[in-house]
């Protein structure tokens, strides 16, 4: 009877099957994987299908950062596993919590290593050194793999340094349900084999080899002839073995259910300011003149997936908390690393970031949150970034890439030294654009000449500094672009918050009505009444704790918002704008 | 009554089609399968057909007249098909009006094999948002993947879905312009195993070309598609129209066929749908409601 | 102009589609409605070709039939460099005609498997399949082999040739008639080298592949 253990690890594939921008179609106990190794060198075991459709990812595409599904082009990030773009919705960013299943993946004696709930560690093997031995060509059986481990007890072989000979003795060393260990020997020469039985499913196994010592040059494909000639023959006789048996059923995998939130149509899960994330200081440096450079490692785990123009709360030593933009082009998914400049009239954030906190300080980050969201169905896209305004735009110029979408990147700054992160803005090519030096004037001019030709289905992406951005919306709505083509995201909010009103607020699903007094927020207000909502810079900059407005003449005091959005209404920043209107019924 | 390996009795009693009437040759007995069950049929000259159970006295490719067959399975012949019942099924097949115009093109675009449920392929029958990635440069292009807003309901005057005020893009959208643009499409689901389709025609704006997949389910996991065609075109050959038409369906026949589990899944967290998926919903939903469970993973209750 | 009497499904025809596409060749279609209008039997075909089979080209005058042969007679005339069908390398030229044989066999096998499963021919598809998982064993086994010594390809060549043209479409098909590839890692490594080849075009069963890595 084969032991269907899920806690025990199994070889799934050899190293030498995941060449780069390849995915490798594995199985194990009936589960499929697809399985690919990313440019940066991790590799990935996925269970084999989309959650969108079920359709095998083994069939997709590896772009070396990310896994894309053949069937409706969503894709995957590295590591996670997290979908980071669904082209049918290019406005929208997908919920995080869009996760496919992945499985623990090890590389040990040029194999990868698996298991559905691993126990423990990937079984050493006495004799077995890593680095110094040899990868058989891994041999499909149609038998289970009980019947070809007892098989593999008779097998007979040269040592690999007298490959020519026919009088090795050949001892079993060690045996067990899924392996088997021999020593051949003749006169001087020994070599230990360890062979490793892949229960692919009931009536299917691999079988995958792996000797001791290094052969080089002729005499190492001479080896590996040897021995894909002889266990060829012995997968002859087991299958002929097993076919005398009646074929067990194939093992029938339980698929796992998405979340309940996802079986709906996707919704941001709700949640405040939490600093759910540990994460150290893994590097820090000079990134630009003034601008520091933070690579930010979790303490245990994976980071969650993020989306181009996703920014991060970051915790503070000194009780602050702020927002940085992810800057990862995709499927950089070890770290975080986002810019901070050092600001002259800094609160003390970007103090504390640039001269209190260290490499290998710890540091509590929010999950990313993005509500800076890129399209990719723009015929052109155009980035124009002031300045730090360079880091989300930094990770979307990355995402656009990568997928060989057509967009510039327009890149304003002082001088050449205040260019931040070159390593990254250096793989764009020549669609960045430094603009050095320029004056008020002349950096008009040139936004004039960025934003001319408007056309349908092209967008354009603003983030720099307040005046920047006026300038640059301005000019856009000049020259024909609708709002709907210009997005934007401003640092912080520096319109003067007028929050001497006071007025009723309605939640029409929560069934509540609650008063909001001068000097208080509708989004403290909610949350001394237990509404959870989520928020982060809370100063009408980030968009995250948008609401709907069903009813009522809302008092937008935020600079998220375009002036079209402002107008109809119907959307509200929770965190500074209140109502005009005596009451406000709102989609919460 | 004759037991069936299908125990689904709102399939049994459904209308099923067998072949395109324009590719039976007259008076020789033709083997099938429907649900599992070997069937038989044959039609004459004269526009009679029958359907039976498979017969050793009739094996396939011998004579045979239709009049002296006992036995006969129920029996219909609409838009080009013969089509039968292993149950009780309702007088009438769903309408297709279109198919009375007399300017269109009524032709099979073929009938094809595919190693899918018959709810798996209606879905994809439905869908949108892949004709960028599967049916690249005819039906959709990057970077034009947005699947926008449209309407679903299930029709009041019949027991049937209704997408309307669909629209995708799509390159060399007429043959009088270069560029492309937003195609039209109205979906109609009015049988668990069959979809109707209308789409914007090139040649005359005020209608719409009719494209209908009616699939045979052979078992829960392979079925054999008959598409037929009713369009307005008066240059092409046949096969040209026919041509096009296979192209796109051998397009999704690997993404059919590597879609897991073969069977849909009912339950609502057994994949992540989107609100481009709107129809889709609304089929599995409707599938549900009607208690279908063969070629279905029906969701725990 | 090279006339292509042609059948979209068809992978063999789609062989030659291939090529040409590669060479950078121009060609028109004659759509032959293989399925289900069976034209490759009617009179007109027959005429062209007597066995009754796609594809078929005319080039100025000369008709051809047989896939593998026109492969032959396409990278012949049309390949300036010499490297699909290497006329001058003796040994080269025997290992290609060995596998445009070999290809012959993944036809009797794996395309026979398609046609039973999508087009209802009266095949064996039991041994078809079986047929074709004994060849696709045998090849995967030559194509390790060849990563192992460093060769990407089908033949001991530096580049492709006619020969890996021939075997790609119904390896690459073979789903379609219920046979597997997941047995066959290096078939498939390999079948993403092909997709990688400048000039290749898709058919419809066929996905294209990602760009390599930039080196």
């Amino acid at each position: 009877m084969l032991d269907l253990a899920k806690s025990r690890w199994h070889p799934i594939a050899a190293a030498h099957d995941l060449p780069l921008r390849h995915v490798f179609h594995g199985q194990l106990l009936g589960r499929e994987f697809a399985v690919w190794r990313a440019d940066d060198g991790y590799v990935n075991i996925w269970e084999n299908r989309c959650l969108h459709r079920g359709v095998r990812l083994s069939i997709g595409i590896n772009d070396g950062r990310e896994l894309k599904c053949q069937y409706h082009g969503w894709r995957y990030s590295n590591r996670t596993a997290g979908c980071t773009y669904i082209p049918a919705h290019p406005a929208d960013a997908p919920a995080r919590t869009i996760t496919n299943r992945t499985f623990a993946a090890i590389e040990r004696y040029g194999l990868v290593w698996s298991a559905e709930e691993p126990q423990g560690e990937v079984p050493e093997v006495a004799g077995l050194a890593e680095g110094r031995l040899l990868a058989l060509r891994g041999i499909p059986v149609n038998a289970p793999a009980d019947v070809v481990a007892a098989r593999l007890k008779g097998y007979r072989f040269q040592p690999s340094g007298r490959i020519d000979g026919s009088a090795a003795k050949v001892a079993v060393e060690a045996a067990s349900t899924f392996s088997v260990v021999l020593r051949s020997s003749e006169a001087d020469a020994t070599t230990l084999a360890v062979f490793f039985v892949q229960p692919v499913d009931s009536n299917r196994s691999v079988i995958r080899g792996v000797l001791d010592g290094q052969v080089e040059g002729a005499a190492r494909l001479a080896v590996l002839r040897h021995h894909n000639e002889l266990l060829s023959r012995l997968r002859l006789a087991v299958e002929a073995e097993a076919a005398r048996e009646p074929a067990p059923a194939p093992l029938e995998p339980v698929i796992e259910r998405v979340s309940p939130e996802l079986a709906e149509m996707p919704e941001e899960s709700k949640h405040g300011r939490k600093a759910t994330i540990r994460v150290e200081v893994a590097r820090k440096w000079l990134a630009a003149d003034g601008i520091a450079g933070f690579e930010l490692r979790p303490i245990k785990g994976l980071l969650p997936t993020f989306q181009p123009g996703a920014h991060i709360d970051v915790h503070l030593p000194n009780g602050l908390i702020r927002q940085y933009s992810i800057t990862n082009g995709p499927g950089e998914s070890d770290s975080y690393v986002i810019g901070v400049k050092l600001e002259r009239d800094s609160k003390g954030g970007s103090t504390c970031l640039h001269e209190t906190v260290r490499e290998g300080d710890v540091l509590a980050i929010s999950e990313p949150r993005n509500n800076f969201p890129l399209r990719r169905d723009s015929v052109k896209t155009i980035f124009i970034a002031g300045g730090i305004g360079i880091t989300p735009l930094l990770a979307m110029a990355q995402a656009l890439n990568n997928q060989n979408l057509v967009h510039e990147l327009h890149y304003f700054a002082q001088n050449e030294a205040q260019l931040a992160f070159p390593e990254k803005t250096s793989t764009l090519g020549a669609s960045l654009k430094p603009h050095l030096g320029l004056s008020p004037d002349q950096t008009g001019a040139k936004l004039r000449e960025i934003l001319s030709g408007y056309g349908p289905d092209k967008h354009v992406y603003l983030c720099g500094p307040g005046p920047m951005l006026e300038a640059a919306r301005h000019i856009a709505a000049e020259m024909g672009w609708p709002e709907t083509a210009v997005h934007f995201e401003y640092f912080k909010n520096t319109n003067v918050i007028d929050d001497s009103t006071s007025f009723e607020v309605a939640l029409a699903r929560s069934c509540m009505t609650l008063t909001v007094p001068a000097g208080k927020t509708i989004l403290e207000v909610m949350r001394d009444a237990g509404i959870d909502m989520p928020s982060s810079c809370e100063q009408g900059a980030c968009g995250t704790c948008l609401a709907t407005v069903i009813e009522g003449e809302p008092d937008h005091q935020d600079v998220y918002l375009n002036d079209a959005e402002r107008k109809s209404g119907t959307k509200i920043m929770t965190c500074v704008s209140r109502a005009k209107s005596a009451r406000l019924v709102l989609d919460l | 009554m004759t037991k069936t390996r299908c125990t689904d009795q709102v399939i049994l009693d459904l209308w099923h089609p067998l072949a395109a009437l324009s590719e039976v040759a007259a008076g020789v007995v033709v083997d099938t399968v429907l649900l599992e069950e070997r069937l038989s049929f044959a039609i004459d000259g004269e526009g009679n057909a029958a359907v039976w159970r498979d017969r050793a006295d009739l094996a396939e490719g011998s004579p045979v007249d239709i009049a002296v067959i006992s036995g006969k399975l129920p029996l219909k012949l609409a838009y080009g098909y013969i089509w039968t019942s292993l149950g009780n099924p309702p007088a009438d097949l769903f309408p297709i009006p279109e198919f009375d115009e007399v300017d269109r093109r009524k032709l099979n675009a073929a009938t094809f094999g595919v190693n899918v449920s018959a709810p798996r392929a209606i879905e994809n029958f439905l869908d949108m948002g892949h004709f960028p990635y599967v049916h690249t440069d005819i039906l959709g292009a990057e970077p034009h993947t947005e699947v926008k807003e449209y309407d679903v309901e299930i029709s009041v005057d019949r027991d049937e879905i209704l997408a309307t005020r669909c629209r995708f893009f799509q390159p060399m959208a007429s043959t009088a312009s270069d560029g492309g643009a937003d195609v039209d499409y109205i979906y109609r689901v009015p049988h668990p195993y069959c979809s109707v389709l209308y789409k914007s025609s090139p040649l005359d704006e005020s209608r719409l070309d009719v494209i209908a997949v009616f699939l045979q389910p052979i078992d829960q996991e392979h079925v054999r598609a008959h598409m037929l065609l009713c369009v307005l075109d008066e240059d092409n050959e046949d096969k040209v129209i026919k041509r096009f038409q296979q192209t796109i369906f051998g397009q999704d026949k690997p993404i059919l066929e590597n879609q897991f589990p073969k069977r849909l899944p009912l339950d609502p967290r057994a994949e992540t749908p989107i609100r481009a998926d709107k129809s889709a919903i609304a089929y599995r939903r409707w599938l549900s409601q009607k208690g279908v469970t063969y070629g279905v993973i029906p969701a725990a209750t | 102009m090279i006339t292509l009497y042609d059948y979209e499904l068809s992978g063999n025809c789609y062989k030659l589609r291939l090529l040409m596409s590669m060479l950078g060749v121009d060609w028109k279609t004659v759509p032959v409605d293989f399925y289900p209008g069976r034209e490759h039997k009617s009179d007109w075909f027959l005429r062209i070709n007597p066995l009754g089979q796609l594809p078929v080209i005319d080039d100025d005058g000369l008709i051809l039939r047989d896939a593998q042969a026109i492969l032959v007679y396409l990278a012949s005339k049309y390949d300036a460099a010499g490297t699909w069908y290497p006329r001058d390398n003796p040994a080269l030229l025997g290992e290609v005609s060995q596998w445009l044989a070999f290809a012959d066999g993944i036809t009797a096998t794996a395309s026979a498997a398609r046609l039973h499963d999508a087009l209802f021919y009266d095949f064996d598809v039991e041994a078809a399949r079986t047929g074709a998982h004994r060849l696709f064993r045998i090849l995967d086994e030559h194509l390790w082999f060849g990563e192992q010594e460093g060769r990407d390809w089908i033949c001991s060549a530096s580049h492709p040739t006619i020969a890996d043209i021939a075997c790609f479409p119904y390896i690459m098909l073979s789903e379609e008639g219920g046979i597997s590839r997941q047995d066959y890692p290096a078939i498939r490594r390999w079948c993403d080298r092909v997709k990688r080849i400048k000039g290749f075009t898709v058919m419809s069963g066929v996905f294209p592949a990602g760009p390599a890595k930039a080196a």
